[in-house]
């Protein structure tokens, strides 16, 4: 077992350090634009140099990658280019923002997606099925954020029960911020959920098609019995497999919606990196936001090695 | 029914392609279904509810809000394609070559597309846009990127099957060319299941391309997507309920359509299928 | 005409008595039958083969006396009693009370037959959680007795194993523990073998019949291999495309088959008959 840990931490390290440089290419591809955003479109060409020559900007992209390395390990992530703020305290005042919204966001998900899943397995090809699977359908095809706009319409405009956007951190007013992050994660949560209850179903009814629940039927084990004892365990470890991938995906939304709801979260950092151009901002807001897909991924893949006996026993050999 | 067409088979697909097929038209057909200009302004009447003039109202600037919206189709309809094009032609050639040549080559693409297909779509394509700058033109090529890892390994894995099958081997003996094989053998076998991928990456693309027109990463003003209409319907919320309405659910329908095509596509291919 | 059957007895009802049964199978939307009017007898302690090839219905009536049919199957006609149990008109509930506990079904394929992330302890004792109310972590406990009966050697370590660490001759001997675990009236074997080596195959066989003598338990034995039949069995029934063509004694039945087709079913048995000439047809 400790040696399956070791290697997927490993990897993980490396998964990291490659994203790193990605991300470092991706930002840095077309020259300038930092400059011109910053200073201005009418800046001079000398101006844009200077400016350019003081943040290393013009070194070769091999360089100033690794400067940025040497500086990351470190914990330096850089300055902003727009206000010279510190980037990596910054981010960490924000990623508790981001993670309270994700882990919510997937709650409501998988409140919804596991439940409606089995049943609609359980009920294969009855109305009940048709009736979660056409949901799953429909809410699937929502963008989350024109259900955020329409949330706000609801709640906020119509029946005045929550506020439009804001932030209050957790350990302050939990009731406030938990009206202030309903609707966000609502708008995320429930598109996330359609994919979810797919997979669910899909894994569930693949499950119950097996052998051994019809030996868990001659033994005498009622539905529900079989269902829970035989079936979950098996269902659950290919849906876990898809929900953290989902997991990551809800990263990626963050942007929109923090946006939209002004929460002051990694993902509206990220927004306003990319439209100031301030790379390093951008850098690290990217970053954190990779790491925490990583880690999701890291931590599913030790969870899948313990949940089945067959994949615990290969890390071993 | 015994012979003919087995509708019901197909009813999922063909439900999706009459959908697509009527923003398709709509597209297309813009300059003449379009009742106004989508840039014709009429401060006197934004905002306005829906009328006999303006079917769905109009917006901020008093421009017509189906006219802007038939017009957005052809936007996220040419995103949509280009991107998924990209996506799939890249994807595909790499898949393939990684397959075809296996050893190192097929251990380090493969690598690559991991890597990538790590990172959340919507990050990366926002952070795509960033450096190339904001245009309709780099989000058709910011979102081809991110499609590329997706359709890589599909093509990799449906070229894996047909390279145990007989007929690549015999084809090589007998001295083909490789290039030759690829289009001869190859790839007539694996287009199916990139065909159905294509479908799902057509409706991820009209959201992504939406999701940055929302961000104002995308289209920029004056020209209408439905992504930079919901942004600012959402601003006028209090005064104009169809201005966030109509955009919204045209994004909603759009990928829906090509949603039932994809799963449609899926079921009717799939040999397991019961009645 | 009535043969001498040595089981048979006047004082109790046979264990399993399966009377006229059709099963109809649907295949779009019409349905067809595939068990046509088919009658056997099981009595306590007899150990009935049921031969044909696949198929013949043998697997489908086996699992109509469960009630377990799958879906796109159902019962037309007929009557089955589990001794004095008249199992078509029992409800849902008392089906699950019967399975498991009254009657045992031991599957073809073991490794498929056995969750594989569930302890084997605990796959074998359930019957005890299920119709005993015991815990399960009890039951599991308690399972290591029955592993013991089916010779799993280390009982107590491979009862916390898991399926797939098993062998297929011991995966197959879990499963008849399971079966045996309430003491039932039936074991249903459906072609619980065949998968074997033929040295475990052996193993397996002489375990079956040693639970036979030591409890009485009556054995429903499905296969369509007869040289098992010629070892195991007291009582054949020969089932042909849904029908059965030929009833009897083990010994006569192989002796002097009376039904064309039985006949045809030893001659390709090689083991069981003289070598072929070169060039005779089968």
């Amino acid at each position: 077992m400790a040696r399956f840990l070791l290697t997927r931490l490993a990897a993980f390290v490396l998964t990291m350090f490659a994203a790193s440089i990605i991300l470092f290419i991706a930002i840095n591809v077309v020259p300038g634009s930092a400059a011109r955003s910053a200073l201005g479109i009418d800046a001079t060409p000398q101006a844009i140099a200077r400016f350019e020559a003081s943040r290393g900007l013009d070194r070769p992209l091999v360089v100033q990658y690794a400067e940025w390395l040497r500086k990351a390990v470190t914990g330096d992530l850089g300055t902003s280019f727009q206000n010279g703020v510190p980037v990596g305290p910054e981010l960490l005042t924000r990623i508790p923002v981001t993670l309270e919204l994700a882990l919510l966001a997937f709650l409501v998900a998988n409140l919804i997606a596991f439940p409606l899943g089995v049943m609609a397995a359980a009920r294969h090809q009855g109305w009940v099925d048709r009736a979660f699977s056409t949901l799953a359908s429909l809410l699937g095809a929502v963008p989350n954020f024109w259900l955020a706009t329409l949330l706000v319409m609801l709640f906020t405009l119509w029946l005045r029960w929550l506020p439009p956007g804001g932030y209050v951190p957790l350990g302050t007013d939990p009731v406030a911020n938990l009206k202030l992050m309903i609707m966000p994660a609502l708008s995320l949560g429930l598109v996330s959920s359609a994919l979810l209850l797919r997979i669910m179903r899909a894994s569930m009814i693949e499950v119950l098609s097996r052998d051994y629940i019809r030996t868990a039927h001659a033994k005498g084990a009622s539905e529900w019995v079989t269902l829970r004892r035989h079936g979950l365990r098996n269902a659950t470890i290919p849906y876990i497999n898809v929900a953290a991938v989902e997991f990551g995906f809800l990263f990626g939304s963050v942007v929109v919606i923090e946006d939209i709801f002004q929460l002051p979260g990694i993902g509206s950092l990220v927004l306003v990196g990319i439209i100031n151009r301030d790379y390093p901002v951008l850098m690290g807001g990217a970053l954190v936001i990779t790491l925490f897909v990583l880690v999701t991924n890291l931590l599913v893949d030790i969870a899948v090695g313990f949940l089945d006996p067959r994949r615990a026993k290969e890390g071993q050999a | 029914m015994t012979t003919g067409f087995n509708w019901h088979r197909w009813r999922l697909a063909i439900t999706g392609s009459i959908i697509i097929g009527i923003i398709l038209i709509a597209a297309i057909f813009a300059p003449w279904l379009a009742p106004y200009s989508p840039y014709d302004l009429d401060v006197a009447a934004m905002l306005q509810g829906p009328s006999a003039a303006h079917w769905l109202g109009t917006d901020e600037l008093g421009r017509d809000t189906l006219s802007r919206l038939i017009y957005a189709a052809r936007i996220s309809m040419q995103v949509a394609f280009i991107a998924a094009g990209v996506g799939l032609v890249c994807g595909t050639l790499i898949g393939v070559t990684a397959a075809y040549f296996g050893g190192l080559v097929d251990l380090v693409l493969m690598r690559l597309m991991e890597l990538l297909f790590s990172f959340p779509a919507i990050l990366l394509a926002v952070v795509l846009m960033a450096s190339l700058g904001t245009s309709i033109l780099n989000a058709m090529i910011a979102i081809g990127i991110v499609f590329i890892p997706g359709f890589s390994r599909l093509a990799r894995a449906a070229t894996e099957v047909v390279l145990r099958e007989q007929y690549v081997e015999s084809a090589r003996a007998i001295g083909m060319s490789n290039t030759r094989i690829l289009f001869r053998e190859i790839l007539p076998n694996i287009i199916a299941p990139l065909l159905v991928e294509a479908a799902v990456a057509f409706s991820y693309a009209i959201l992504l391309e939406s999701a940055l027109s929302f961000l104002g990463l995308g289209a920029q003003p004056p020209e209408p997507s439905w992504g930079n209409m919901l942004n600012v319907g959402r601003g006028f919320m209090a005064q104009s309920v169809m201005l966030s309405l109509a955009p919204g659910m045209a994004i909603f329908l759009t990928v829906l359509g090509f949603n039932f095509i994809g799963d449609g596509l899926r079921d009717a291919l799939d040999p397991h299928m019961k009645d | 005409m009535m043969e001498n059957r040595p089981h048979e007895r006047t004082d109790r009802p046979p264990t399993l008595s399966i009377e006229n049964l059709t099963i109809e199978f649907s295949r779009r939307r019409v349905w067809t039958p595939v068990v046509r009017d088919v009658s056997l007898r099981i009595w306590p302690g007899e150990i009935v083969g049921v031969i044909g090839e696949s198929g013949s219905g043998k697997t489908l009536t086996s699992l109509a006396a469960l009630r377990l049919l799958p879906r796109q199957a159902r019962i037309a006609a007929g009557k089955v009693r589990l001794g004095e149990t008249d199992i078509l008109s029992r409800t849902d509930a008392q089906m699950r009370e019967l399975r498991g506990n009254r009657m045992a079904l031991i599957p073809q394929d073991a490794m498929q037959s056995l969750n594989p992330t569930m302890r084997v302890g605990h796959q074998v004792g359930e019957p005890l959680n299920l119709h005993r109310g015991m815990p399960l972590r009890a039951a599991a406990a308690a399972a290591r007795k029955f592993l013991e009966t089916v010779r799993i050697r280390e009982p107590e370590r491979r009862a916390r194993e898991f399926p797939h660490q098993f062998s297929g001759g011991m995966q197959q001997r879990a499963m008849i523990a399971m079966g045996l675990a309430l003491a039932p009236d039936l074991l249903i074997a459906d072609e619980p073998t065949t998968a074997l080596d033929v040295t475990v195959q052996a193993q397996v066989l002489k375990l079956l019949r040693e639970i036979r003598d030591n409890s009485g338990t009556s054995i429903l034995f499905i296969t369509h291999d007869l040289g098992v039949v010629a070892e195991l069995c007291d009582w054949v029934y020969v089932l042909r495309e849904g029908s059965v063509v030929e009833e009897g004694p083990v010994r006569r039945i192989f002796a002097a088959p009376q039904a064309e087709y039985t006949r045809m079913l030893l001659a390709a048995t090689p083991s069981l008959h003289e070598p072929r000439r070169a060039g005779e047809a089968a």
